[in-house]
């Protein structure tokens, strides 16, 4: 009985080609994307997987409330372990301190790396179940140890035995290779800890550190923790809440809470709005799910669309099977079975298609998903899929199918009635609507992408490099080296910042100025910068002027901007003195004084206001970047040339580690481009599936009504009247669907802008835009079926009756 | 072999055509016993397919009673009046009706994929019903390449092959010619004498002269038997 179904169906498929073609390659495309946005959803939600205890292990994080706003950071201040350690202890299986991930200089006889890792407590591999293949596992152990990487260990040693080597950090302290860990693979936390090095160590390196031990305010580190198994995160959270409150009730004011943020909402659920958590790239994990179903049924509906369509065609088959004893379930058992193997044809070749296109996929959303071929789940949720799909699109050209009574279809008193193509109408309605709405939403994507681009950013980021130097060889080189460089012809000018351009590594409170008002809970961000600041970045002023060598005073003096301006009250800055606010400070730092305003310069998120910044006079050695104005009158690649020769020139065993601004500004935008660059494929596909299913409807139509035209044409109609006639049934439907998409788009898409403060706005242009394409792909579509028709000699179609 | 294979009784087929009831079959009373050839007759529109699908339960009557080898078919369910025409009842059409996409062998064989025959089986008697037929060696071909004629064996051999008491045949040689349709209605007096209740709509006097009864209809109702 199957074997006679099946034979039947693929007699069936090879019969209709064109059919059979727009069926399978729909699916297969369809079924292609699905499973594409599928591993990429299964790849985001495994994240972390690594990790064997990904369950209990967490990350403190500490809200705290400014003025009302209350922020949520990873940063915790040192004491914190202690009161872990000591009043909570047993609830945690690890309490691990952490530094941030940093890039040092390795150095191994000649060969020097810059790479980044971490200092961590002890326990670190033990918690994190790193796989070590070379050396012992509790490699922190001793103040003097390095854990490296297996790429690292690669970089420096070649094929050498790596344990017991020495490694020279940062060109100062020389440390032991104590072992050696597989490489955290990526789409991990820590998957660019390529060292780590012992904590002991790490606040023994400067004297800020070791000082840090008893300040509660000073939230400079991070600690993570493993939670014991008989307890659970939310009740340990709650334990350790008014930690910091305890231990340093001076800090109250800010209302410090903390709390454990468990692993597994590190990369999903990263969010906070004022204290609360809220969502993160889970939201784009549910937006490509729904993306992927809708086009799974997009697919769907060319199926039932283009079944039923046909149905005058099987309608005899019905009749006679029924007369010869079929029942109606043996039929729909049939009509299901045709289903199932075209959906599982269409899964060979979407199998296919995934393997040719998943490099490209790759690419496109920056993973490294491989296809599970080994993965039995992988092929049972295949199989579930294969099923639902088959259901999914059989279901109701089967029911439909073998509604049919025997009796009408054999007499040939069967018309399919005037109501028969309405599910099919509502159906390429539906799918129309979605691809619209897709349209649609690409399309305020991108714009909010492009006018967040076009947002000015207040310095000129064209032609600025940027050299991190946070390594003891560069301390108090910065004068000859910027002497050098200008000297060189390579750069016109040179300062210097204590955080990278495009990004703000402090934020300071604790000042007074006159005209506080009372409580004012100051927060701001926090650069050092040094001379020819304004001049190097491009900067604008508004008022006052720049730092200057010809001022003595101005090592204490400190350039603001607008929005601080306006964020103090002050009026008439220029001249106002900042102080530090604690009073009984025996060894007060001096009082800064504003000498300059400058233009807001956008540093942290293009699409969020600027925040309120000061930009001290750096006078402590507090030097990351050099940032260099290139020459102008030189091409980029000369002028690197000549800066790398500079730069070797002083430091001939560093690396030269450079970045310009203006890619560093660009990476704001990656996320954003990504979603964009998928929704773009994407879109494109359910528009393309659409039409495969428009044309294939567009062609039974005409067919069907091949005699209706012959005698058109006989009675006169020109041929642009017919394929007026031919083309206006689709061109309503696509209205339809215009007007049922731009509202609904209109919606989501202003909501999906709320979470931009700097946003631009659904404009009638985005709209017109999908409009017009959606109705010129129609066009086009119908109208190759059409023209067929209408140009079609009458003779031959009247004679066939 | 003077059973009674079926009987009607005042059964009439009532269809609604707008808001007027009208009535394709009024009061008719039929007896057919086992082994009679009954050859219906009348005029375009008098009732013979509707009496014929009525009989071969793909229609059903509105009213009156429909006795099948003693079983009152009118108050049965669909599934068992599927059974028992599946059992006893083989159908031949005017347009003969093959399913274009199964070859000769494959179209006869259907009906017994619908009984659950096995395979083997079925293809003995697929087998047979071809030799019988001398169609053997067209076995594999599809319809479309076979003439009327050949196409009409076919349709009566699908018919056969579940080895029915009855054999509906509405119009079978309407769209052949008449050295095809002389071959046709020999083969069914043939079948009538082995033992095959038969009964065919026919116009044509000629063919009606093959049965054993003529049953005249107009307007819905038996004039004449």
């Amino acid at each position: 009985m199957l074997k006679n179904y099946f034979k039947i169906a693929f007699r069936n498929l090879l019969k209709n080609k064109v059919y059979s073609f727009i069926n399978i390659s729909g699916l297969a495309i369809g079924m292609a994307a699905t499973m594409l946005i599928g591993l990429w959803v299964y790849d985001e939600l495994s994240y972390d997987d690594y990790f064997k205890d990904k369950a209990t292990i967490a990350q403190v994080f500490q809200h705290e409330t400014n003025n009302n706003e209350t922020d949520t950071s990873p940063a915790i201040p040192r004491p914190l372990e202690f009161a872990l350690r000591e009043n909570h202890n047993d609830n945690f299986e690890h309490i691990i301190m952490s530094s941030w991930e940093q890039s040092r200089y390795l150095k191994h006889g000649e060969v020097n790396i810059y790479t980044t890792g971490n200092a961590m407590q002890e326990a670190a591999p033990e918690m994190l179940n790193l796989e070590i293949i070379e050396g012992v596992r509790d490699g922190l152990k001793e103040k003097n140890a390095l854990m490296i990487s297996e790429s690292t260990a690669k970089a420096l040693f070649g094929s050498d035995v790596a344990i017991g080597k020495i490694v020279k950090v940062n060109n100062e302290h020389d440390l032991v290779v104590t072992s050696v860990y597989k490489d955290i693979p990526k789409n991990n936390s820590f998957s660019d800890m390529e060292y780590i090095m012992p904590w002991k160590h790490y606040i023994t390196t400067q004297p800020w550190l070791e000082r840090a031990k008893n300040s509660w305010g000073n939230s400079s580190f991070q600690c993570f923790v493993q939670i014991n198994n008989n307890t659970a995160m939310d009740a340990v959270s709650d334990k350790i809440r008014d930690v910091k409150k305890i231990g340093d009730p001076g800090e109250a004011e800010f209302n410090p809470e903390m709390f454990l943020f468990p692993m597994k909402d590190w990369y999903l659920r990263a969010d906070f709005e004022n204290g609360v958590q809220s969502g993160g790239r889970i939201e784009n994990v549910w937006l490509f799910g729904v993306i992927g179903l809708f086009i799974l049924i997009l697919a769907c509906i060319n199926f039932i669309n283009l079944s039923t369509a046909r149905s005058e065609k099987r309608a005899t088959e019905v009749g006679i099977r029924k007369s010869i004893g079929s029942q109606r379930g043996q039929l729909i058992f049939q009509f299901l079975t045709e289903s199932f193997l075209i959906v599982l044809l269409s899964f060979v070749f979407a199998v296919g298609i995934v393997i040719l296109f998943l490099n490209g996929f790759n690419n496109l959303a920056s993973k490294a998903i491989v296809f599970p071929w080994a993965n039995p789940m992988f092929w049972m949720v295949s199989l579930g899929f294969i099923i639902l799909t088959a259901f999914l699109s059989g279901s109701y050209p089967a029911l439909y199918l073998s509604s049919f009574n025997p009796v009408a279809v054999l007499k040939g008193t069967f018309k399919a009635g005037r109501y028969s193509s309405l599910p099919r109408k509502v159906l390429v309605v539906t799918q129309f609507t979605v691809s619209i709405a897709l349209i649609i939403g690409t399309l305020v994507v991108m714009n909010q992408i492009q006018f967040s681009k076009d947002r000015p950013v207040g310095y000129d980021k064209e032609g600025l490099l940027q050299i991190p130097v946070m390594s003891s060889e560069f301390v108090g080189k910065h004068e000859t080296m910027r002497t050098q460089f200008i000297a060189s012809g390579g750069a016109v000018s040179m300062t210097t910042l204590s955080s990278p351009t495009t990004s703000v590594w402090s934020n300071r409170s604790g000042y007074t100025w006159e005209g506080k008002p009372e409580g004012f809970q100051e927060d701001l961000a926090h650069t050092s910068v040094n001379y020819d600041f304004v001049e190097t970045l491009g900067l604008k002023l508004i008022e006052g002027r720049g730092f200057s060598r010809e001022f003595a005073t101005d090592s204490n003096a400190v350039i603001i901007n607008k929005t601080a301006a306006s964020y103090m009250g002050l009026t008439n800055p220029i001249g106002t003195l900042i102080r530090d606010s604690d009073v009984g400070d025996p060894n007060p730092e001096p009082p800064l004084k504003i000498i300059g305003v400058v233009e807001d310069m956008i540093v942290q998120s293009p699409y969020s206001p600027v925040k309120q910044a000061m930009y001290p006079f750096e006078k402590y050695g507090n030097i990351a970047f050099y940032n260099l104005r290139l020459n102008p009158e030189k091409s980029t690649g000369e002028n690197l040339e000549i800066i790398k020769g500079v730069f070797k020139k002083n430091f001939p065993n560093t690396p030269f580690d450079y970045q310009f601004v203006d890619q560093e500004y660009g990476k704001k935008f990656r996320s954003e481009e990504r979603i964009a660059s998928l929704a773009k494929v994407f879109t494109i596909l359910a528009i393309f599936i659409s039409c495969l299913g428009l044309f294939g409807l567009a062609s039974f139509v005409a067919e069907q009504r091949t005699k209706e035209i012959g005698v058109r044409k006989v009675l006169g109609a020109s041929i642009s009247q017919l394929w007026l006639l031919l083309s206006k049934d689709f061109i309503t439907l696509v209205v339809i669907s215009l007007l049922v998409a731009s509202p609904l788009a209109y919606y989501v898409m202003g909501q999906w802008l709320q979470k931009f403060s700097y946003r631009t706005s659904v404009g009638w242009d985005v709209f017109a835009v999908a409009c017009i394409g959606a109705l010129v792909i129609t066009l086009i579509t119908v109208s190759f079926q059409a023209i067929k028709a209408a140009t079609a000699n009458p003779v031959k179609s009247l004679r066939t009756e | 072999m003077t059973n009674t294979l079926l009987k009607l009784s005042r059964a009439t087929r009532e269809v609604n055509s707008g808001s007027k009831a009208v009535k394709l079959l009024e009061h008719i009373d039929l007896t057919v016993t086992e082994g009679e050839f009954i050859s219906l007759m009348g005029p375009s529109g008098s009732g013979k397919s509707t009496l014929l699908n009525c009989i071969g339960m793909l229609d059903s009557f509105t009213g009156g009673g429909y006795t099948f080898l003693g079983e009152p078919v009118h108050r049965m369910k669909e599934k068992n009046r599927s059974k028992l025409y599946k059992e006893y009842i083989g159908f031949v059409f005017q347009a003969y009706h093959l399913i274009d996409e199964l070859t000769v062998f494959e179209n006869i064989e259907t009906p017994l994929l619908y009984k659950n025959v096995k395979s083997s089986e079925r293809k003995a008697l697929v087998a047979d019903m071809l030799d019988r037929f001398n169609i053997v060696g067209k076995k594999d071909l599809f319809p479309i390449q076979l003439s009327g004629g050949q196409q009409q064996l076919v349709g009566i051999a699908r018919a056969l092959i579940s080895k029915p008491k009855l054999i509906l045949a509405d119009e079978p040689t309407g769209n052949l010619n008449s050295k095809q349709s002389e071959e046709i209605m020999e083969l069914f007096s043939q079948l009538n004498k082995e033992g095959v209740t038969i009964i065919q709509a026919t116009h044509s006097e000629n063919n009606a002269s093959y049965g054993s009864r003529i049953v005249n209809l107009l307007d819905g109702k038996i004039v004449t038997e």
